[in-house]
């Protein structure tokens, strides 16, 4: 019981943490409600991630390969945990699909839901066929073809709307979903590549392409592709009789109202806290901070800590996150697990 | 109703008639007048491309408006309408109209290079300045500046000849400026070189001036250089063909 380590979710966080803590030598059980591996990388149809520009299917095939040739772990998909009993070094979870397993530690790589643009109704998700979100443009990325959903033509211009779904008051999401900026000038430059013909337009309040990502996207999607940034927070998107979309706000810098048509709009959705984030709360007993993420422990000494002994958090689900840095939390938390467990071992002997 | 703030609509969206009877009831003057509605209803999206392709505009597509450029102005310290972030915004965005409004104060930048100095997007807005004022100039939408006048002019005459003749560039240069070829330093000009310079080459100035003497052979030459002449300004005047992405 005391060498087997529980894992919650299989996306990039939860593979790191599984193949670490089978790589120092102790088992794992990894549980993923769905029945695929790889999370919201593989399951929402990514394409290439940023910042490697490697396919998802690729870099997250590798992980998940990683972790089913690892000695010592043992995987349940489809399946949830139901129950958790016990203290830290000696937890009996119950799963969904009837087994129990007995683990001395828990980490929670439990992720995040993609914001549901239906929540902005304003920007015309839901009401037009030609406004999508950045998901289903990396879905075509992965098809290889930019289109209006409407119709089937290749898009003159597109439009990115920024946080959507995040720094919102009106609706309750008073944080920055932190990749959305990256993923969009990355975006911007996939259809470029793919549509040469069409121009792109990213409407933002603030570019947030932080660290190395300044000049790799932001920089690059402007110097290289092309590609407009306008500063004007978008009010609402209707349709010109002609069919086209029309994009209204204030340009801020021009200190005009703007009306402008556009054959795409994309919403960048940001990141909500995983919309079973009150369930695995009550099951696993651990608390969720102001927005619905999981709340954390101290951090300095009790890294990847969360509110209850012997369970860890990484990745999204504590808030918005990268795949590469979620892959270094589910690491990170491997070895802090392992750590714990270690110490109570010695404790008892 | 009177509109009674107007100093606050830009005067060209005011629209008022003089006499106007509608449905029996006279409207005439300011019980008609509508305003034009503010929206920006498009861009010219590959109007930046025009100006990138003329010298120093390069690089305005790169900008990222943050402001340091109008900030180290020398000309906004001036006067606060003449803003190189701004009329850079308005290039990327193809908001030609906008650029217009400010046609008079734009080329009256100084080349001094402070915010080319400063840009930490290298995006050299001094360049910008000068692509913009030639590019109006081009449109007409502002008067050919002098320096033009006398390119054109020293051009003219060599292509027709092969050579120039200093005289009648300045004689032709004073007169398409209006500028006036019995203004006193000109006269004394004159008067000194008859007083100062040899019979010989005043004669042979005269001449020139009379017969206006070609290169021999120049007929070829003249088409060669007038076709080179033409391509390179082609060249540097076509925007990269939309969707051509260059780095």
């Amino acid at each position: 019981m005391q060498n087997t380590v529980l894992v919650v979710g299989a996306g990039p966080a939860g593979l790191a943490a599984a193949a670490g803590v089978a790589g120092a030598g102790m088992n794992v059980v990894l549980v993923e409600k769905e029945d695929r591996l790889g999370g919201t990388p593989i399951l929402s149809g990514y394409a290439k991630l940023v910042p490697s520009g490697e396919w998802a299917k690729d870099a997250m095939g590798r992980m998940i390969k990683r972790v089913e040739d690892v000695r010592g772990a043992t995987i349940h998909k489809g399946a949830k945990v139901t129950k958790l009993d016990g203290e830290a070094g000696r937890f009996i979870a119950t799963i969904s699909n009837g087994k129990t397993v007995e683990c001395g530690a828990v980490i929670l790589a439990t992720g995040f839901t993609h914001f549901d643009s239906i929540n902005k109704p304003e920007w015309g998700f839901g009401t037009f066929e030609d406004v999508v979100t950045t998901t289903q443009v990396e879905q075509m990325v992965v098809a290889g073809k930019i289109a209006c959903p409407s119709d089937g033509r290749v898009p003159d211009r597109v439009a990115i709307l920024l946080c959507v779904g995040s720094r919102d008051r009106q609706i309750g999401r008073e944080w920055c979903s932190k990749i959305c900026c990256t993923v969009s000038t990355n975006l911007a430059m996939e259809i470029k590549e793919l549509s040469p013909q069409t121009d792109v337009f990213i409407y933002y309040m603030d570019i947030r392409t932080f660290g190395l990502y300044e000049d790799r996207f932001y920089w690059k999607s402007q110097e290289e592709f092309k590609t407009k940034f306008v500063k004007a927070r978008i009010a609402e998107v209707t349709k010109s009789p002609d069919g086209r979309l029309l994009v209204k706000g204030e340009d801020t810098l021009v200190k005009r109202p703007i009306v402008i048509p556009m054959d795409l709009v994309v919403h960048a959705i940001g990141m909500d806290p995983n919309e079973d984030n009150p369930e695995i709360a009550k099951v696993f007993g651990i608390a969720l901070e102001k927005h619905g993420f999981i709340e954390r422990a101290e951090h300095y000494t009790n890294t990847c800590g969360t509110t209850r002994r012997g369970i860890y958090a990484v990745g999204a689900a504590l808030g918005p996150e990268t795949i590469d840095d979620s892959i270094s939390q589910g690491q990170a938390a491997a070895m802090r697990a392992v750590n714990d467990l270690h110490a109570l071992v010695q404790k008892i002997a | 109703m009177a509109i009674h703030e107007k100093t606050l609509i830009d005067p060209a969206r005011l629209m008022t008639t003089d006499s106007l009877v509608v449905d029996g009831v006279d409207v005439s003057g300011h019980w008609n007048t509508m305003i034009l509605p503010r929206y920006l209803t498009d861009y010219d999206d590959d109007f930046y491309k025009i100006i990138a392709a003329m010298p120093g505009g390069e690089n305005v597509h790169r900008c990222w408006q943050c402001g340091s450029c109008t900030n180290s102005c020398t000309m906004y310290a001036q006067n606060t309408d003449f803003n190189p972030r701004y009329w850079i915004y308005l290039t990327n965005l193809g908001l030609k109209d906008e650029i217009i409004k400010d046609k008079d104060i734009i080329w009256t930048c100084v080349s001094c290079n402070k915010c080319t100095n400063i840009c930490p997007k290298d995006v050299r807005p001094e360049g910008v300045m000068k692509a913009l004022s030639h590019w109006m100039e081009e449109q007409g939408i502002t008067p050919k500046a002098s320096s033009s006048i006398f390119d054109e002019e020293f051009l003219d005459q060599v292509y027709e000849t092969g050579r120039m003749e200093d005289g009648r560039i300045v004689y032709n240069f004073f007169k398409k400026t209006g500028q006036s070829l019995t203004q006193d330093w000109l006269v004394e000009v004159m008067k000194r070189m008859i007083k100062y310079m040899p019979v010989s080459f005043l004669m042979h100035m005269g001449l020139h001036l009379v017969f206006k003497p070609r290169t021999k052979k120049w007929e070829r030459t003249q088409q060669v250089l007038r076709e080179y002449v033409r391509e390179q300004k082609a060249a540097a005047h076509t925007p990269q063909p939309k969707g051509v992405v260059h780095a």
